[in-house]
């Protein structure tokens, strides 16, 4: 019952971000045929980093692989992963529903709590990596063109490992902080940190985002093992760290 | 201690066998919460089969207790035990959860599940859940099935708390301020409800409350806890016969020094008036009086809410 309980704290957040997600993935795929059109209009003379975002961006979506992964994997999806990753990491371990002293006093571990609660939001979080993403391969004959159902999952696997890290970070932050803004604040405030060093100092090997977005195998069918086993561990650090916070803690 | 259809606490208290055991047992219990002292070495001993009123000012350190026994927070030193178990160690403090009833001070439930999710979700942790009780009190507190918990009343929610907590086929409950904040026909309600389950249930009531006329009404054991220490305990009617209030109405002005006798717990000095609060036996005290020229010596009995004030002290 338990698992009931998660799903019902975080289900509006996890139905608000697939349903954006999958009108997200469906405007990527409608919009193509009208970016085509528009890609002889990119300004060729912008300089500096963003001007080389643009032109690579307007080079990618010459083919519709290209378009998918630099529109979808690497901007719309991996965005929107990572905020919905870290709402469902703070949705209240037990907190912000309310009922925090009734969970406690069930016969239940604290570990158990929030296993559970850990549990339900990777599930979620699996849900938001996979199901939009799937419907690319499904729309794609509408605008004449075709997308491999196994692309589609492996950039889903790497996006889910990635995530989970901020998934996790905000799982351990929910147990350190009683309000919910906290955690909240402090995980985004770690994702801009992270894009802006990503953005700064092009991180290649140990980029989450890169490893997120599956850059290496799109450009070179490489999986990013290094920073998806990064992601894991961390990821797995930061729910050992959960479970030692919450056992330790006063309510 | 054994009960049997019992309908008020007068006759609980008349009931009382002597306890076989100690549900609960503190000792030397402390708690800091950042530097603050909260409970200062807590030695508690409460028998099973009792209604035990846990007294005391708002943060005497009752909330903490029961958080501690509850294994909801941990204490700093000492030793807690409910069950003979160790409220302490994870592994039998969930054990301990098991066969307890609780209702925390905030009625805080889950505001986003209805009554019936409410009531289907808690019964699925307890193998002993009282079905039977459940459909009486859903019936009883009238309490609507498919409203969420968040458009309840307080009134309501405290029902709601308490039904959860009495069909747990619980050995124990432990309640936390049970009526606070609900108006005096719904904490009445509530009294009763509680009142009625025990006459028919073999179980332990441990609960806190600041409201004397409350534990008044319905303990028949009583700790007043001050400052994060128990400084009385004891059945309620042996705390009673105990304490005693001496009435002295003299010639002149009340004599201004010191009486020697021993037992007096407070003295007030009023014109022609000494009265004395004793603990204990009366007669040395009488005997000063007599000594002193006291023109009336009246002896009367005192209410719990003298003995409280006294015990705490504050100011009658």
């Amino acid at each position: 019952m338990l698992w009931y309980k998660s799903w019902l704290e975080t289900r509006w957040r996890f139905l608000i971000g697939l349903a954006l997600l999958f009108c997200s993935a469906a405007a990527s795929v409608a919009m193509y045929p009208e970016v085509v059109k528009l890609l002889p209009l990119v300004p060729q003379d912008v300089g500096g980093e963003i001007g080389r975002k643009i032109r690579e961006a307007a080079e990618l979506s010459r083919s519709y692989r290209g378009y998918i992964w630099t529109n979808w994997f690497r901007q719309n999806l991996l965005q929107m992963a990572t905020l919905f990753a870290i709402l469902l990491g703070t949705a209240g371990v037990l907190s912000q529903s309310g009922g925090a002293l009734f969970t406690l006093s069930l016969p239940v571990s604290r570990h158990r709590i929030l296993g559970t609660r850990a549990a339900t939001g990777l599930a979620e979080l699996f849900a938001l990596a996979f199901l939009p993403t799937l419907l690319i391969p499904l729309l794609s004959p509408a605008v004449g063109e075709s997308y491999s159902v196994a692309q589609a999952l492996v950039h889903s696997v790497c996006l889910f490992i990635a995530a989970s890290m901020f998934f996790m970070l905000a799982l351990l932050l929910s147990t350190i902080f009683s309000d919910p803004w906290s955690p909240l604040l402090i995980a985004l405030a770690v994702a801009f940190g992270l894009a802006f060093l990503d953005f700064v100092f092009r991180l290649e090997t140990f980029s989450v985002y890169r490893a997120m977005s599956g850059e290496t195998w799109f450009r070179n069918g490489r999986l990013p093992w290094e920073a998806l086993l990064t992601s894991a561990a961390l990821a797995s650090a930061f729910y050992a760290g959960a479970v030692r916070n919450l056992a330790r803690r006063d309510f | 201690m054994k009960r049997s259809g019992v309908s008020s606490k007068r006759s609980f208290a008349q009931e009382v066998v002597v306890a076989d055991s100690w549900i609960i047992e503190t000792a030397a219990l402390r708690k800091t919460y950042d530097g603050v002292e909260a409970l200062r070495g807590l030695d508690l001993q409460v028998p099973s089969g009792s209604i035990y009123g846990f007294l005391g000012r708002n943060g005497a350190g009752k909330t903490t207790t029961l958080k501690i026994l509850l294994g909801i927070a941990h204490a700093t030193a000492g030793d807690a035990r409910v069950f003979g178990l160790d409220a302490s160690a994870p592994r039998s403090s969930e054990e301990i959860r098991r066969r307890i009833g609780f209702v925390s001070e905030e009625k805080d439930l889950y505001r986003f599940m209805t009554v019936e999710d409410m009531v289907r979700f808690t019964a699925r942790f307890f193998p002993r859940w009282r079905s039977d009780l459940e459909q009486r009190y859903l019936r009883k507190f009238e309490l609507p099935r498919d409203r969420r918990i968040r458009a309840l009343s307080r009134g309501m929610r405290t029902k709601l708390a308490l039904l959860l907590a009495l069909c747990r086929g619980a050995e124990l409950l432990m309640l936390d301020e049970p009526t606070s904040g609900l108006d005096p026909a719904i904490a009445e309600e509530v009294l009763q409800a509680l009142i009625g389950h025990v006459a028919n249930e073999e179980m332990t009531i441990f609960f806190s409350s600041h409201q004397i006329a409350e534990v008044d009404q319905i303990a028949d054991r009583t700790a007043i806890v001050d400052l994060g220490r128990v400084v009385l305990d004891g059945a309620l009617d042996d705390l009673r016969e105990d304490f005693r209030r001496i009435r002295m109405v003299f010639e002149g002005d009340a004599p201004s020094g010191d009486l020697r006798a021993p037992g007096i717990a407070r003295v007030q000095r009023k014109g022609r008036v000494l009265t004395v609060l004793s603990r204990g036996d009366t007669n040395p005290i009488l005997d000063e009086a007599r000594a002193l020229d006291a023109l009336s010596i009246d002896v009367s009995p005192v209410t719990l809410k003298e003995i409280f004030l006294e015990t705490v002290g504050g100011e009658e």
